[in-house]
Formats: C-alpha cells, structure tokens, sequence
C-alpha cells in the first residue's frame, strides 16, 4: 500500500468547514471532532420531497482504469467504485460513530484482536447470491490475496490471523495484535462487499466492472478514459444507518464523465452538460457559489497534504534543519493564494474531519527568523547565491510529486528560498514518483493519505510497517506510542495516545504538513442530497434530481 | 493495374514491418529496461518482483534479442501488441475502442479544413479587392505559426466561455464536435489553402486556360471546372502526411477539449509508461500512412488522367 | 502536430532526381514549402514558382543572403520578422535587461492581475510578473529549439552523406528507415521516444530532434548525390583525391545552402512541437518558465484569467512566424522584391 498514493487525485481542494469544533474538546467530545456540517452536501431541503427518476452526469477528472472497490486508491475510481458496493458497518460523518450497515451488529473485544459481525437478512448480491457469513469471508480472503493491488485493504487486514464462520449470519475475524482501527475499516469502501463470484474474476475483469455488487448502483457500462455509467440496484432495501433514504436509489442512473481538463468541467457545468463534480479549479469555484448552483466543500479526514523528509538522507536526519524548514513555511500563504476560501491550513498531522483530531497550529505558526537560527546554528551558512551550504555542500533538496495543485510547491520553493534553502521540485508522473519512492533516493516526498481513523498515522508514518514509513528513519519511541494507539479502545487513552504522537512528529518534523486536502462539491441546484460520508467520499443513494 | 497494387501493398506491407520493428527497438531495448518501466507504472510503492517476472516472460524478454524480436514479431502478426500495462486489457482492444472517436473527430476535422482552406485560396486568387485578397492571402502563413494547443484553447475562452455558442467537452453530440474539429482543421485549412493557391495561381496562367477563355466560357466554369482540378492534384499527393498529421493533431485537440480517442490515449499511454499501447498507436499511424498512400495513388488517375499510373510507379 | 505539416525536402521536390527513387510511401510529388511570407502568394508573372522549387533554390543561400539583406528596405514583413527573433534572441541572452521583476518569485497578494503598465502581461496565481516569466523562458525554450536542431542537422546530415557517398546496400538500409520515420506523425515520433527517454527539456529536445532526422537525411543525400556524380568531382576521383577530401572540399560546401535553408524552417516547427510537448506535460519541471508550460499553466484560468493563456501563445505565435518568414527568405530571395 502505498501512504504517498493519497486518494487524493482529484482537483480537490482542501477545505475547511468554518471549524465547528473550533477548539476541539478532544477527550470530552471523544469522536466529535468531524467537525462541520459534514455529511450535508448540497442542500439538503429538508422540506423538499425526493422524487425518483433521472440522470445524473457527474465529472470525474482522471481515470486509472480500475473501477473495482477493492482495489481501487485513487479519489476520482473510489467516487464510482463506493456506489456499487455496501459495507458491514458504516461511519457516521457527524460523530466519527460506527454505525450499522450490512452488519445488523457488530463487537470487539476488550483488547480487540477479535471482532465479531452479525448480518442482517435478506441483503443480496446484485446476481442473486445472498450476502451471507460464509461471502464475507471469501471477501476479506481476496483482499488479501490480491496484496499489494488492494491497496487499502490489504493494510486493514494485515494482522488477521483467522477469519471464523459459526454461523451463516455471524463472522468472526481475529487479529494477531491489537487492531482498534479495524471496526472503521469496515466502514470504508474497499472492505466494502462483492459477490464471491468476483473473487475468481481476474484483477483486469474486476478492474472492468465485471462484478456484481452489494450496493444501491451496479455498473451499467465502463469505457476507459470516457464514461463509467451506474444504473439503480432494483430491490436494494439494506441502507446504512446514516442515509435518509430506506428503498432503492432515486437515481435511475449516474453517469461519471472524464473529463481532465479544469476548465471543460467548468465550462460543461455551466452550461449543463454535467449536473455536478468535485473538481473544480479553485480559481473558478466562485462561480458556482448561487447563481443557480451549489457549492459544498468537507476537508478529508486522515494525514493532511504533508513534505515527508527521507531521514536516510544527512542533511534530513538532523532535526535542525527539518525544524527549520518547517517554521519557513507560511501555511495561511498557501491557502489564501492558491486554494478557495472554504479551503485549510494544517492545524496538525490529521485534518479536522478526523476523528481524535486536536488543533496543534501553535506548533505550526511560520516563523522565518526562527528558520533562520536554527540553520545558523546548525552551521548551514549563507552562500553566494543566497542558498545556506556547510563543509561545501548545498542546503538543497528535491521533491518529486504529481500532485495538484503544483504551484502549492512552488509556492513552497519560494518560502524555502526565503531562509536560504533550495527546494528543487520534479513534477511528474504517478510513475515516476512510485519510481522515485521505491529506490528510497528521494530528499521529500509529498502526499496525503484519507481515513476516518487516527490508526492512518502509523499507516503513514511508522517505521515499524512494511515499507518503513515515509521518514525511513531509524526506530523512535514515537513508534512505540504509534503501536500502542493501535491497541487502545479506551477513547479517552487513544486521544491522548494520539495527540502525544502527532505532537512529537511535529515538534521533530518527521512530519511537514502544509494543508488540508477537502473535497468540494459545485453542483447545479436540481441537485439534492447529493453527501459525504464520513471518509469525504461521495455517497449518492440519498441523491435526486428536481425538474 | 493489379501488378501495381500487388506492388504498393508489398510496399506498405514493408513499412509497417519496419515501423513495427523500429519502435520495438526504440521502446524495447533503449536504455531504462521496458519491463521495470512498466512495473513502476504501476501504482504500487515498490516495484512488485513478482509482476517484473511476469511480464519479463510474457514478453520474452528473459531469451536471446533475436528470439524476444521474433517471438514479439509474430505475436504482431496476429494483432497482438501485448497487455496493456493500465488495466490489464490487450494494446489492440483498448486502441480500437476509442479509435471511432478520433476517426468521427479527424473526419470533421478534414472536411472543415478542405472548405476552409479552399474557400481561402479562391479568395486570395480571385477576390477583387486588393485588401481582401491580401487579407486571404496572410491568414494561411499564420495558421500554420500557431501552436494548436493555442488555437484550441483561445476557441474554448471566446466560444464556450464568453459567448456559450458550444459545449466545452468532447465526446457529447456533434455540437461537441465543432471545436475540437476547428482546432484540428486550422493548421490543415492553412496548408491546403498554400497548396491550392499556388497551383491555382500556375495553371491559370497556363495556355490551355487562355484557350478555354477565347472559346467563350465563363469565368467560373474556367474556376472550378478546370483550374481547382489541376491545382487539387498536388494537394492530393499530400494526403498521407495531411492525414498523419490531423492524427498528430489529434493529440492535442482531444486533450484541450477533455475528448476520448487515441490522441489522449498517447497522453495517458506516454504518461503512463504504457509501452504496449505507444507501440500500438505507432504502428496504427504507419498504417494509415500506408493505406492513405495507396488510396491517392488508386484516385490519382482519375484525377489526373495524364498520369499513367503503371509508369509512375516505375519511376 | 500539424503544423509540422509541410516540411520541403528538396530530395522531394525535383522529380528525376535519384533521391526520388522508390523512397517508398512517402509521396513522391512535390512537397511544396510553406508560404509563410505574409504577402500574397504572388501575382501570376512574380509568384509563380515550380512547387517545392522553395528549398531547393537555397543552395546558393549565403551569397543570396547577403543580397537579400541590401533588399531589407522594401520587405518591412521582412524587417519585422528580424526584429521578433533578434529581441528574443536577446531575451534569451540578457532577460534581467528586459525586465525587472524576478521570474520565480511572485508576490502572492498580486495575484492574478490583468495586463497593465506595472506588470505588462499580467501575473500569475503565484502573483509572478508573466511577461517575465516570457523573458526569462525564451532562454530554456530557445536552447531546446536550438539542440532540437541541432540534433536533427547533425544525426541526419550524417546518414545523409552515408548513404548518399557509399550508396549501395548502406544506402538502401539507412532511406528505409527515414521512410519509416517519415511515415508516422513527428508528434508520435517524440511522444513514443519519450515514452523510454523520460520527461525534460532535454530529453523532449532530443525526441523533436529525433523525430526531424529522416528530413536532413534526405536533403543531405541528395545533395551527396548529386555532388558525387558532377563532372568536376568525378575528375578529382579519377585524379586520385581522396573520398575524405572530396567529402570535405565538394560535397559539403555544396550541401550546407540547402541543409542550412532546411535548418531554419526546421526551427520554427521545432518550437512548435518543444512548446507542444511541453503543454502536454513533458517538460521543464516548475517552476521553470518555458513557454509551452506557461501556457499549460494558465489553462485551469481559462474564465479568471485570459491573458495567462494568450499572451505566451501570442509570443510563440511570434516567433514561428517570423522564423518562417525569415526561412523562406533564406530559401527565395527573389520574392522578397513583391
């Protein structure tokens, strides 16, 4: 799996809901730092009736040709792929609460190796196959054995040493060590289920939408690069808690169209050719505040858009100079000049919209000067060209990334500058920044990772996991307290757990965050109940379209 | 007449050979090994070992180059380019499911330039206006000077933008089909319209003309009854290259305008490190090359009855 | 990309000519040059020209050159078009004499301004002044014509001058292959290599100069051709003069006209097919100013801001037309009387 292949691929902005949860009563309030009116989407009109009926064309900007839950990664695959597929559980946007879904209840226990789900009945699979103990299982035994092309799944279920089935309607999965996160992925879309036929289809047909699903969508057709089209599951009646709608989808179908370029989104949302998308440029966002349309933007929950320092390098494993480079950078610039008024700074590692998230922007304040003794002290020393250098060696180092915005980078270099440090960017491919990353020659990294879950930390940025973190750095006591936050139920011991860890990684700078990723929906106003959920994924079983 | 197609055919047949074998060396055995380009193209952290054996056995390369070149070659024959590295279907599949798109997109794009470049030439040659000829006559220069990318752009600003006259994405009706195929017929107009007004400008000059002329026809039937005929002669031998190149066009126009077909195919492809398919996409441009060759040198007599097809092959 | 359209050869344009012979599918009639002199194509008396007769005429450039230039006064398209290149050219040697304001730095507060008196093409979203985001580019993207070209003379005029002097077989091998070349799109060419070099200025220079490779070949062969079997060289060989010297002495004075003519055209499309590339996302990494990614760049302002698109575009626009123009100047003289 891969912590730099951030779901975050489309044109999403970071965001931020005039955080609600302002201060965060962390350990009072437990989960309910989800803040904003997450899960509201576009406007909801609670005294509109939904009607059924209609098409909706929905923008996507890229396609990787994979459309298959269980092993898609990327924002734009998911926004399709979570349509076709219901989970066990469901999470709820408002409250980071796990609720029912496919599981009518669900327990673990007190060190939370071992979860037990108890199916509700009369789910099916869109062929006709029953939604049974006995799927779950050859469902989690795929996603493992499609390794590292499940990749999210594959690390929710790495520990699972047994996967048990006394029943038809129970399921039983255990873990070698204590997984606290495991109950939330259950929630998200890649644990989400597909008819044990799929499991013999190859990774390519699956990639292709040759699988029949558990959701209110099933995939109608799917052209590479051109159009995915969904079509209503008739007879679907298993919603989760969280939706208001109880029956089948209201939709008869979405159509999801590529479309790469920003500018042919706006322009096919003005003029109607697509009813709504969550990638428009935050240059043209205001366009579609009124004016007969909608804009809803929620930040996604988990690791923030963050500069991960390569602590193998020399220059890198000296805290000096990753302190330094932290305070150098003016996050509130970085908003305010390339993203959208609704859009973040970092206020931490995680972004608001996790759960356990706590406002640590007091450690992230930009502090030129204090960039400045740090590296003096450190004996990186002004050169000719402005750029510091020590012992003949430069202060420079480069960062290769496919993410957009890049100017946000860009902007970056210009601050670095400002202290005396070079940052040299690549902006490239997904491949030649997976090429960059697997030979470990990198300075930087760049990236995001979504989750509802604090656990996405030590996903990120544990030296104790299979590619050993983002920082390949040595093993540090902040490892340990990252393990431990893995094992505690307790929410009261695991916010703490959580805010000592993110703490040190900002205060050491294994750890650079710079903004928040969120996900902004422009949509014309025919558009109804169109939401997140938790995940700031887009659920569209509760969608209609007024005349 | 048979023994000369046989020969054209065993010509094109030649260069799609060659063409296939070119960019196997190019893409193949050039530095930076194929295989682990296409590994990291994935998007896994780690470049998965498993994957490069795979694909170093599905594709030969773990033998002899000659054998690998061989093995590829005759795979080639029976359409099969290998698997595309994206999603796991064939080369061939996935070009040909976007290709109706880019031959409806060059079509447009074809005859617009033809209409627009002729009604250019004619303008310039027989406008009599000083200011309007000149005014035909600068506009083909031009055309060919800026970039398509540019051209594409500035029509999606003034047309879709400001005024809202087209739909600014691809693939969604023949409204969405006028910009893309304006972008693609610019260029082309300008080149056509060159070539026309120079041969327009010679053969109106010529005797025969003068003959015509003295026997009382007007001036249009001397137009377009005789000089458009001559002068589309040589516009015609440029169909190959006009053609490979509004496929080139291709490449851009679809990517401004958001549109399916194999022009952002080769994006995402080269994007992508998806060799298989950059390799199809060549060996598809050759091919049409060829077939639009043999296709001018099957219409040239009809044409140009002066031209004896048999004898100007040997030439 | 079609604006590669029409690249001369005069291998192409003189029928008879034994570089016209079974060249494979490449067409064998005229390949007329481009008109890119802005006036008319010429009344019937003056314009007339045999097609194709446009490069072919360069051989004597120099000397032509030289005379062309005393003829500057009545060619004020002329005249322009030397000014663009000669400003750009500047602008690629001294940019900070053209403009003060930093190319890489902006001022995020001034961002996305129109064109006014302070910031001539208006700024960025970074707030950095564009048109000396231009200025400071013409360096990257100039260099990348130029080695582009340079590519292209060098490798082709080497294959050209093998094929052309030991004819036979080699000659044979290496005109297949330029057919091959000829035959897929130049654009698809460079893509394709790309696809193995890798992304870059450099990288996508060598792919458009690559893609050009099998033009100079041609024009070179011929012109081996046709030097190797004049009177006088025949007269060297049987003099016994060495095959190097008749190399150097006739064969490649006589060339250097025609090739240097194609050289020039050549640059115009190069810049077409580097700024091409680069808009598509194969070149210079930010946030190096080369002109086609400051184009790409401004595409997601299409609606907020115009001039980040047009303005560079009017540039490149600039530049290929008068590179044309002076090209064609280069190539016939005589028509820069009208």
């Amino acid at each position: 799996m891969n912590p730099f292949n951030p779901a975050g691929t489309t044109a999403n902005r970071p965001t931020s809901r005039p955080a609600v949860v302002g201060g965060l009563l962390a350990a009072a309030l437990l989960l309910s730092a989800c803040g904003g009116t997450a899960g509201a989407g576009t406007e909801p009109a609670a005294d509109a009736t939904p009607v059924s009926g209609g098409n909706l064309n929905f923008a996507l900007s890229v396609d990787r040709g994979c459309i298959d839950p269980q092993q898609a990664g990327n924002n734009d695959a998911i926004a399709v792929a979570r349509q076709t597929v219901a989970s066990l559980t469901s999470q709820d946007p408002k409250t980071g609460e796990i609720v029912p879904w496919l599981a009518e209840k669900f327990e673990a226990n007190a060190d939370a190796t071992s979860f037990t789900f108890t199916l509700r009945d009369g789910a099916t699979f869109a062929d006709g196959a029953a939604i049974d103990a006995a799927s779950v299982k050859t469902n989690f035994e795929a996603i493992k054995a499609l390794g590292a092309k499940a990749t999210l799944g594959s690390t929710y279920l790495s520990d699972v040493s047994a996967i048990t089935v006394p029943d038809a309607k129970t399921v039983v999965v255990d873990f070698s060590k204590p997984n606290a996160q495991f109950l939330q992925a259950t929630s998200t879309f890649t644990l989400g289920l597909l008819s044990p036929a799929a499991a013999a289809l190859s990774e390519a047909d699956r990639c292709a939408g040759k699988f029949s699903g558990s959701g209110p969508f099933s995939v109608r057709s799917y052209t590479v690069d051109k159009e995915a089209v969904l079509e209503r599951r008739p007879g679907y009646s298993w919603p989760a808690a969280t939706n208001t709608n109880k029956g089948e989808a209201y939709l008869d179908t979405v159509t999801f169209k590529i479309i790469p370029e920003a500018g042919n989104r706006t322009g096919s949302l003005q003029s109607g050719q697509i009813d709504a998308t969550a990638a428009i440029s935050a240059a043209d966002v205001a366009l579609f505040n009124g004016n007969g349309f909608s804009t809803e933007t929620r930040a996604n929950p988990g690791v923030v858009y963050n500069l991960y320092p390569n602590e193998s390098s020399p220059k890198l494993k000296d805290t000096a100079v990753r302190q330094a480079i932290s305070k150098a950078i003016n996050r509130e610039e970085i908003t305010s000049t390339l993203l959208t008024d609704a859009d973040q700074p970092a206020k931490g590692v995680l972004s608001h919209t996790t759960p356990y998230f706590t406002d640590l922007s007091p450690l992230l304040a930009h502090d030129p000067d204090g960039a400045r003794k740090l590296l003096d002290a450190a004996g990186w020393k002004e050169g000719p060209d402005g750029v510091r250098e020590k012992e003949g060696e430069k202060l420079s180092f480069q960062v290769t990334y496919w993410q957009s915005p890049k100017e946000v980078l860009e902007l970056v270099q210009q601050q670095l500058k400002a202290v005396g440090v070079d940052l040299q960017l690549k902006f490239t491919t997904i491949a030649d920044v997976t090429a960059a990353q697997a030979d470990k020659t990198y300075d930087f990294s760049y990236g995001n990772l979504t989750r509802s879950d604090p656990d996405v930390l030590r996903t990120v940025f544990s030296s104790a996991t299979a590619r050993g973190g983002s920082n390949l750095r040595e093993q540090l006591p902040v490892d340990d307290t990252l393990g431990e936050q893995a094992a505690a139920l307790d929410q009261a011991a695991r916010q703490k757990l959580v805010d000592q860890a993110q703490e040190t990684l900002i205060k050491d700078a294994h750890s650079i965050p710079l903004y928040e990723l969120s996900t902004t929906i422009s949509a014309s106003e025919k558009v109804h109940g169109l939401t997140f959920e938790a995940s700031s994924r887009l659920d569209f079983y509760d969608t209609w379209l007024s005349n | 007449m048979i023994r000369f197609i046989g020969r054209r055919l065993l010509q094109g047949a030649f260069v799609l050979w060659a063409a296939y074998t070119v960019s196997f060396f190019i893409l193949y055995l050039l530095p930076g090994d194929a295989v682990s380009i296409m590994a990291s193209g994935d998007e896994q952290n780690a470049v998965d070992p498993a994957l490069v054996a795979r694909l170093r056995s599905e594709y030969g390369l773990d033998r002899p180059l000659p054998e690998q070149y061989l093995i590829a070659l005759v795979k080639a024959l029976q359409l099969d380019f290998g698997i595309s590295i994206k999603n796991g279907v064939s080369a061939t599949a996935a070009v040909a499911e976007v290709l109706p798109e880019t031959i409806k997109l060059a079509a447009a794009g074809f005859a617009l330039a033809v209409i627009l470049g002729s009604a250019l030439a004619i303008g310039a040659a027989f406008s009599r206006n000083r200011w309007l000829r000149q005014a035909f006559a600068a506009l083909p220069p031009l055309g060919i000077a800026v970039p398509t990318f540019w051209i594409g752009l500035l029509l999606l600003q003034f047309f879709s933008f400001r005024f809202r006259l087209f739909p600014a994405i691809g693939n969604d009706g023949v409204a969405s089909l006028v910009l893309p195929a304006l972008t693609l017929a610019i260029p082309t107009a300008a080149v056509i319209a060159q070539l026309l007004s120079r041969s327009l400008h010679r053969t109106l000059g010529e005797p025969y003309i003068e003959q015509i002329r003295a026997k009382g026809a007007s001036d249009a039937l001397i137009h377009f009854g005789h000089a458009l005929r001559n002068a589309a002669i040589p516009t015609l031998t440029m169909l190959g290259i006009l053609v490979g190149n509004l496929l080139a066009g291709a490449v851009v126009s679809e990517t401004v305008f958001s549109r399916a077909g194999i022009g952002r195919l080769t994006v995402t492809a080269v994007n992508s490190r998806d060799i298989p398919v950059v390799q199809t996409l060549v060996v598809l441009a050759a091919a049409i090359f060829v077939l639009t060759s043999l296709l001018v040198d099957l219409i040239y007599p009809l044409v140009d009855p002066r031209i004896n097809t048999a004898r100007r092959v040997s030439v | 990309m079609p604006q590669q359209l029409v690249r001369p050869s005069p291998a192409q344009t003189r029928p008879g000519d034994p570089a016209v012979e079974g060249t494979g599918p490449v067409p064998t009639a005229s390949g007329p040059a481009p008109d890119v002199s802005p006036a008319s194509p010429g009344t019937p008396g003056t314009g007339r020209r045999a097609p194709g007769r446009a490069a072919g005429v360069g051989r004597a450039a120099l000397p032509r050159l030289a005379a062309a230039s005393r003829r500057l006064g009545r060619a004020p398209g002329l005249v322009l078009a030397g000014l663009v290149l000669g400003v750009v050219v500047l602008w690629a040697v001294v940019p900070g004499a053209f403009s003060s304001w930093p190319p890489d730095t902006g001022v995020p507060t001034d961002r996305l301004q129109p064109p006014s008196a302070a910031h001539w093409f208006g700024t960025d979203s970074l707030g950095r002044d564009l048109y000396s985001r231009v200025v400071h580019g013409a360096a990257t993207s100039l260099a990348a014509t130029a080695v582009a070209v340079g590519v292209g003379l060098v490798a082709g005029s080497l294959l050209g001058l093998l094929a052309g002097s030991l004819r036979g077989w080699v000659d044979d091998a290496i005109m297949r292959v330029m057919d091959v070349l000829l035959a897929i799109p130049s654009l698809l060419l460079s893509l394709a290599l790309i696809t193995v070099l890798g992304f870059g200025t450099v990288n996508i220079a060598i792919a458009v100069g690559v893609a050009s490779v099998a033009n100079f070949a041609r024009i070179m062969r011929a012109e081996a051709l046709r030097v190797g079997t004049a009177v006088y060289v025949e007269a060297a060989r049987s003099a016994g003069v060495r095959w190097h010297t008749i190399l150097l002495r006739h064969v490649l004075p006589n060339a250097a006209g025609p090739v240097l003519a194609l050289s020039a055209l050549e640059f115009g499309m190069a810049v077409l097919s580097i700024s091409s590339l680069s808009f598509l996302g194969f070149g210079a990494p930010p946030p190096s100013a080369e002109w086609g990614s400051l184009v790409a760049g401004g595409r997601d302002y299409l609606v907020a801001a115009w001039w980040l698109v047009t303005l560079p575009g009017v540039v490149i626009a600039a530049v290929v037309l008068a590179t044309n123009r002076l090209s064609h100047a280069f190539a016939n003289p005589e028509r820069n009387r009208t």
